[in-house]
């Protein structure tokens, strides 16, 4: 026995299982989160909810009236990956690189030993801040690390905003990263707060 | 070089020009467009044809329409735009001279 949804697909209505319909949603979810023009997003998803509404026709008959998973499974497999339907796949030049943002040079906060210079040039090059700071014990040895420390203190603005704080990081700056931002600062509170608590027990 | 990129990207080209020349003896809806390109065997995935249409239509090159159908629900038929048939003599003319330069080059 399977749970059934009723889905209106395309102007026409049809019995879907449970788990063909969550994979169908999850199938289209991905195609929109191709397209960020919302108007292009609109057209393209209702006429490829429309074709995907006539395959689901062709393959229901008197005696089979639900749309099973593997409906689903052929279905897409016609229409295409969301990634080579959006054409994504094609145009994007480097593999893998995942986008970044303007990457700037700041001093960071919230990890800092004294103005936080090592950590912000850690952030800057994408390498671990130890190895940053052991550079600068290195060069203090050698006598000039002191002063470049506090000529780079001097001239780096120091993180404050959230928007500089991800462009330290070299994150761009958007809503949805603005958002997971301050979850983990949020997190971090938290965290922070309950280890409080339990050094006082 | 990737290679499926190159193709990848002449496929498409071909494909914008195809679709104009399809709707330019009649319009269609965009299942019958479809059909006729799987039968020439110009596209693998169905799904990359919409984007298409809809970039088309939304460049002014298509305009759309609907039509009840005795099977099932109003059918969406594209019909080539004024804009949309200039677009396509003029893919027609490059094409052509296109592959007489190429084979000028390959066939020596």
């Amino acid at each position: 026995m399977k749970k059934t949804f009723q889905v209106n697909l395309g102007h026409r209505v049809y019995n879907i299982d449970e788990d063909a319909y969550l994979k169908l949603k999850a199938y289209l979810d991905r195609i929109e989160g191709f397209f960020s023009d919302q108007r292009e997003r609109e057209d393209i998803l209702s006429d490829i909810e429309m074709r995907i509404a006539e395959l689901f026709a062709e393959r229901l008959k008197p005696g089979k009236e639900v749309i099973t998973l593997t409906d689903v499974t052929e279905v897409t497999s016609i229409m295409g990956d969301p990634r080579v339907i959006s054409g994504a796949g094609e145009t994007r030049q480097p593999e893998y690189e995942p986008y970044r943002g303007p990457r700037r040079i700041y001093r960071d906060p919230d990890d800092r030993v004294f103005g936080g210079v090592c950590s912000g040039l850690a952030h800057y090059f994408g390498i671990d801040r130890v190895i940053v700071r052991l550079l600068f014990v290195l060069f203090l040895v050698f006598g000039i690390g002191l002063l470049v420390y506090i000529i780079l203190w001097i001239v780096t603005p120091e993180a404050l905003t959230t928007a500089q704080k991800l462009e330290m990081r070299g994150d761009p700056v958007n809503a949805s990263n603005i958002g997971n931002f301050f979850r983990e600062e949020f997190e971090s509170v938290k965290k922070s707060f309950r280890g409080e608590k339990k050094n006082k027990l | 070089m990737d290679f499926e990129n190159v193709k990848a990207q002449m496929r498409k080209g071909v494909l914008e020009f195809c679709i104009l020349s399809i709707l330019s003896r009649g319009d269609a809806y965009a299942t019958d467009i479809l059909n006729t390109l799987k039968e020439s065997e110009l596209i693998v995935v169905e799904g990359t044809l919409y984007p298409l249409l809809t970039r088309q239509k939304n460049a002014g090159l298509l305009s759309y329409r609907w039509e009840e159908s005795t099977q099932g629900p109003p059918r969406k038929y594209y019909a080539l735009t004024e804009k949309g048939s200039e677009v396509l003599k003029e893919l027609d003319a490059s094409w052509r001279s296109l592959i007489e330069a190429v084979d000028s080059i390959v066939k020596k």
